[in-house]
C-alpha cells in the first residue's frame, strides 16, 4: 500500500491530502520531504487532533485564498449574447384534412404575426404521412425553421390525456427544428386564444444563466411592446436535501450555508436577466423584460406564473444531448397546460 | 536598554550568556523548521519565551523592580539634597536648583555646568507611584504590536467594502486581456497592494484574481510565470513604505526613520527592481502581446464579463472605505508632523482608523476579531520577551561584539561599503531559510546598542536583506508560501528545489541591485 501511495504521490503529490480532507493540498508536508505514508499518518494525526475545518485552516492562507477566489469567480458574469433567430419557413403538421390544415395555418400566422409577412408557410396534413419515419422524411424535405403542430397528433387525447403522443415526442427529439405546440384544433376556444398573438411570452428553465438560445427565441417571438418573462425556478426539494446533509456536518455553519447558497443560486440568473435586458435594449427590441427568479416547486410555480401573468406562449428547452429535458419539467408542463401554446426548443 | 545595561556595568557570567545564546540558536532553528515541527510560530516563540523567563529568573539576570507610573517631570525646582534608598543602600543625591531651560542652555554652553549633565540624567519626578508590573510587560514593543493589530483590522474591514477587488477587476479590464499588459498590471498592483496592505493579503488578492482571469482567458499554462513574478514582487513592494512589512516597522522605528523619508529613499529601488523583475519574468516565461486583432478582441470580450461592482454591498461604505484608506495613508505619512498625533505614534493611528471602520459592523465586530492573525501577534509578543531576556543575558552584546569584529566601522555616519554589503547579503541569506522578523528585531537592537547613527546605510542593508531574502526559497516569506499554495491548489507542480532554481535569477538580480543601490545612495552619496 505504501508503494502504491508513493507512486501516486509522485504524480500528484497533493491528491492524497485532497482525498483525506476534501479540499486543497498540504504544502507543508511536501517541503519537508517525508515519504508518502508518513505524510498520510501525520496528516491523519493532525486532522484528528484539530478537526477537519481547523486542519484545512492549518494550511497557510488556504481559507483566505478560497475566499478571494470565490469573490472573483462571483464577479465573473456570464453575459447574454443575442443569437440571431431566422424563421423563414414554418411547417404546419396536422392529422386533419387539407382545409382544416390551412385553417390552422391561418391561426398560426395570426398568432405568430410578430414574424412578419415574409414567412413561407408549408403544410403537411393527415393524408401526407403514414407513420413516424414518413413524417420525419416529410419534415426533412421541407427543411423548416419552425414546426407547428398540436398535442396528441393522430392519437385521441381522450385516451391518452397524460401523453403528447408518439409523433410529437419524435418531432421534439429526432429533429433539430423547434416545435411549436398549439392548442388542439378540436378545442373550442383554440382560435380565440391564438388571435391574442404573443404579447406575453414566458421562457422557463431551471438553469437560465448562459441560455442565450432560449432567451433569443423567446425575445424573437415576443410581440411588439409585449412582455417577455424570464423565469428561473430553483428546485426547493433538491436544495432542502443538500441543506439537510449540510446540517449534519459540524464544520459547516448551516444557517450561513443556507443563506449564502440560496443567495448565490438566485443571484446568478438575476445577473443574467440584467445582462439580457441591457443587450436587448441595445438591439432596440421594443419589449419589456420581466423577471421571476425563485426557489420552489417547478410545476406548481410555473403553473402559477402562467396563470398570474396571462401568458400567451411558453418557451422551454427539450432538446439536449442526454434528452433529459423531456423527462424533466418540459413533459409534465406540456401535458398539464394543454390549451397553452408551447415552443419546445 | 542594552546601552543602559552597559552603562550600569552589568556583568553576567559567560556560561549564562552561552546558555541563552544556545536558546536563541534553538529558537531560530525551530523557526526555520517550523513546517517540519508542525507548530505555529507563536507556539515556538512562546515556549522559548517561557524557558528564557524561567532561566532568567533562576539565574538572577532579570530586573524585578517595581515601575513608577503617573509621575511628572519637575521643570522648575529648588536645590534638592538627600539620600536615595536603593535596596537598603543609601546613595547621596544632589540635584541643583534650575529649570528645564537652564539645563538645556547649560548643556549647550561651551563651559558646561558641572551639574547639568547629572541633572539631565537624573531628572526630578514627583507625584508618581510604584506599581508591580510583570517583567515581561515592558519587554514588549507595544507600539509595533499596535501598528500590526490596527493595520490588519483596518485592512480587513476596508476589504469588506469591496474596494480592493474593485481595483483588481478594473485593472484586469483595463488590460483588455492581453497577457503582457496583464502581467505588467498585476505586477504593479502587487507592489502597490504589498505597500499598502501586507504581503500575504496582496499575494492572496492578486494571486486569486490571476488564477480566475487566466482560466477565463484559457491561459493556464502561464499561471506559473504570473504567480512567481507576483510572489517575488510582494517582497519588493514590501520595501516601499515604513509600514509595508514587519522588518521595516521594527528597523525603521528603531533607527528613527520617518514614513516619508523611508518612502523617498526606498521607492527608486522598488521602481527599478519591479521593472527588471517584470522584464525577466516576461522573458523567461515567454509572456508576450497577442498577435492578431481577433485574439485581442476575444480576450477583451472575456475580461469585460467581469463585474467589478459585484462584491460591493453598499456604495456609501465603498466610498467611505476609499476615503478612509487615503486618509490612513496620509495620516501615517504625517504622523511625526501632526500635533497630538506625533506623541501617540503610528500604532495609535492604526488602531484609531480600525476603530472608526469597525463602527460600520458594530454589532458583529467579533467576525473581524476572529480573523486577526493571533499567531503573528503572539509570535511578536513572545519574540520581544525572548530578545529582552537575551539583552539581559548579554547575548546581543556578544553578537554585537562579533559583528564589530567582522565589520569595519559600525558607528560611522556613512557606512563602510564592505560592511553594508556583508550585512545586506548576510541578512538576505539568513532570511531565506528562517523568519526575517527575529533577524530584523535582533539586528535592529544590536545596531542601536552599538551606536549606529540613523544616517548609516547599515540600517538599510538590514531592511533590504531581510525583505529580499524571502525570495530565495518558498519558505523564505509568507507570500512566496501563498504563491506555492496557489500553484499546488491549481495543479501546477512545484517542488522546493524547483522553486529555488526558478527563484535564483530573480533573487540574484534583486539582491545585486539592492547592494548597488545601497552602496550608491547610502554610502557613496551619503543620502
Amino acid at each position: 500500500m505504501a508503494r502504491n501511495c508513493a507512486r501516486q504521490d509522485r504524480r500528484h503529490p497533493e491528491d492524497l491530502m485532497t482525498q483525506m480532507t476534501g479540499s486543497g493540498l498540504q504544502i507543508r508536508e511536501r517541503f519537508v520531504g517525508q515519504r508518502c505514508f508518513k505524510r498520510v499518518s501525520r496528516a491523519r494525526r493532525i486532522r484528528s487532533r484539530l478537526g477537519t475545518g481547523a486542519y484545512l485552516r492549518y494550511v497557510h492562507g488556504m481559507t483566505e485564498i478560497d475566499q478571494f477566489e470565490s469573490v472573483f469567480k462571483a464577479a465573473d458574469k456570464t453575459p447574454f449574447a443575442y443569437e440571431s433567430v431566422a424563421i423563414g419557413t414554418v411547417l404546419i403538421v396536422t392529422d386533419v384534412d387539407a382545409t382544416r390544415t390551412r385553417e390552422l395555418g391561418e391561426s398560426a400566422a395570426e398568432f405568430l404575426r410578430v414574424l412578419g409577412t415574409d414567412v413561407r408557410w408549408k403544410f403537411v396534413g393527415g393524408d401526407d404521412f403514414s407513420g413516424v419515419s414518413n413524417l420525419l422524411e416529410e419534415v426533412e424535405s421541407h427543411r423548416p425553421d419552425l414546426i407547428c403542430t398540436y398535442r396528441n397528433l393522430r392519437i385521441p387525447a381522450v385516451d391518452f390525456p397524460h401523453s403528447l403522443g408518439v409523433y410529437v415526442d419524435v418531432l421534439t427529439q429526432a429533429t433539430t427544428t423547434p416545435v411549436l405546440l398549439l392548442p388542439h384544433v378540436d378545442l373550442a376556444d383554440s382560435k380565440l386564444r391564438l388571435q391574442r398573438g404573443t404579447q406575453s411570452v414566458m421562457a422557463i428553465t431551471d438553469h437560465l444563466t448562459g441560455d442565450q438560445h432560449l432567451v433569443s427565441y423567446a425575445a424573437k417571438l415576443t410581440g411588439q411592446e409585449g412582455n417577455l418573462w424570464l423565469t428561473h425556478v430553483e428546485d426547493e426539494a433538491v436544495f432542502e436535501r443538500y441543506m439537510a446533509t449540510i446540517s449534519k456536518i459540524a464544520s459547516i455553519d448551516t444557517d450561513t450555508a443556507r443563506e449564502e447558497i440560496r443567495h448565490q443560486l438566485l443571484k446568478e440568473p438575476l445577473d443574467y436577466i440584467r445582462s439580457c435586458r441591457e443587450v436587448l435594449a441595445q438591439l432596440e427590441k421594443s419589449i419589456e423584460i420581466q423577471e421571476s427568479v425563485t426557489l420552489g416547486h417547478h410545476l406548481t410555480d410555473y403553473r402559477r406564473l402562467v396563470e398570474e401573468h396571462n401568458i400567451d406562449l411558453l418557451v422551454m428547452n427539450t432538446k439536449d444531448e442526454d434528452q433529459l429535458a423531456m423527462h424533466g419539467i418540459a413533459y409534465p408542463l406540456s401535458v398539464e397546460l394543454r390549451d397553452l401554446p408551447l415552443l419546445l426548443l | 536598554m542594552l546601552t543602559n545595561l552597559l552603562a550600569a556595568g552589568t556583568t553576567v557570567h559567560p556560561a549564562v550568556t552561552t546558555i541563552f545564546a544556545l536558546l536563541l540558536v534553538g529558537l531560530i532553528a525551530c523557526l526555520a523548521f517550523e513546517e517540519k515541527l508542525h507548530a505555529k510560530k507563536s507556539v515556538i516563540a512562546g515556549i522559548f519565551a517561557i524557558v528564557s523567563l524561567l532561566l532568567g529568573a533562576a539565574l538572577d539576570i532579570l530586573p524585578f523592580q517595581k515601575t513608577v507610573v503617573g509621575s511628572h517631570l519637575l521643570e522648575k525646582h529648588s536645590s534638592v539634597v538627600g539620600e536615595y534608598d536603593e535596596e537598603d543602600h543609601f546613595v547621596h543625591v544632589e540635584i541643583p536648583a534650575t529649570d528645564a531651560h537652564d539645563v538645556q542652555s547649560a548643556a549647550d554652553a561651551e563651559t558646561p555646568d558641572p551639574y547639568a549633565e547629572s541633572h539631565a540624567e537624573h531628572p526630578l519626578h514627583v507625584d508618581g507611584h510604584e506599581v508591580g508590573m510583570p517583567v515581561y510587560i515592558p519587554a514588549i514593543e507595544w507600539g509595533v504590536i499596535a501598528i500590526i493589530l490596527g493595520s490588519s483590522l483596518f485592512v480587513d474591514v476596508t476589504s469588506k467594502t469591496g474596494l480592493f477587488t474593485w481595483i483588481a477587476i478594473r485593472v484586469t479590464k483595463a488590460s483588455r486581456g492581453d497577457p503582457l499588459i496583464l502581467l505588467v498590471s498585476y505586477s504593479v498592483m502587487t507592489v502597490v497592494f504589498s505597500a499598502v496592505l501586507n504581503n500575504v493579503t496582496a499575494m492572496i488578492i492578486v494571486g486569486s484574481l490571476t488564477v480566475v482571469s487566466l482560466e477565463k482567458l484559457d491561459r493556464r499554462q502561464q499561471l506559473l510565470g504570473f504567480l512567481l513574478v507576483e510572489a517575488f514582487l510582494t517582497n519588493v513592494g514590501g520595501l516601499l513604505t515604513l509600514i509595508s512589512s514587519v522588518p521595516n516597522i521594527i528597523v525603521g522605528t528603531t533607527a528613527g526613520i520617518s514614513f516619508v523619508e523611508f518612502f523617498v529613499k526606498a521607492s527608486p529601488y522598488v521602481l527599478l527592481s519591479t521593472a527588471l523583475t517584470i522584464w525577466l519574468g516576461a522573458r523567461l516565461f515567454k509572456i508576450g502581446r497577442l498577435a492578431t486583432e481577433q485574439e485581442r478582441a476575444n480576450a477583451a470580450a472575456l475580461v469585460d464579463s467581469f463585474d467589478e461592482n459585484d462584491g460591493i454591498e453598499s456604495w456609501g461604505f465603498f466610498y467611505f472605505g476609499a476615503a478612509m484608506l487615503g486618509l490612513f495613508i496620509v495620516t501615517i505619512a504625517l504622523t511625526s508632523h501632526l500635533p497630538y498625533i506625533r506623541d501617540l505614534e503610528m500604532g495609535f493611528v492604526a488602531m484609531m482608523f480600525a476603530g472608526v471602520m469597525l463602527l460600520r459592523y458594530k454589532s458583529e465586530v467579533d467576525q473581524f476579531y476572529r480573523r486577526i492573525d493571533w499567531d503573528l501577534l503572539g509570535f511578536f509578543v513572545f519574540l520581544f520577551v525572548v530578545i529582552y531576556t537575551m539583552e539581559h543575558a548579554l547575548v546581543l552584546q556578544t553578537i554585537g561584539n562579533g559583528l564589530q569584529w567582522v565589520l569595519r566601522d559600525i558607528t560611522a555616519e556613512t557606512a563602510n561599503p564592505l560592511d553594508a554589503t556583508i550585512v545586506l547579503i548576510g541578512s538576505a541569506v539568513f532570511s531565506s531559510v528562517t523568519d526575517n522578523i527575529p533577524l530584523a528585531a535582533m539586528l535592529a537592537n544590536i545596531l542601536k546598542s552599538l551606536g549606529t547613527p540613523s544616517s548609516s546605510g547599515l540600517w538599510w542593508s538590514v531592511i533590504f536583506g531581510a525583505n529580499l531574502g524571502g525570495n530565495l526559497t518558498p519558505i523564505g516569506s509568507a507570500s512566496t508560501l501563498v504563491a506555492v499554495t496557489l500553484m499546488h491548489k491549481h495543479k501546477v507542480p512545484m517542488s522546493f528545489v524547483g522553486f529555488v532554481k526558478m527563484a535564483i535569477p530573480y533573487a540574484a538580480m534583486q539582491i545585486t541591485l539592492a547592494v548597488i543601490y545601497v552602496l550608491v545612495v547610502f554610502v557613496l552619496l551619503g543620502l
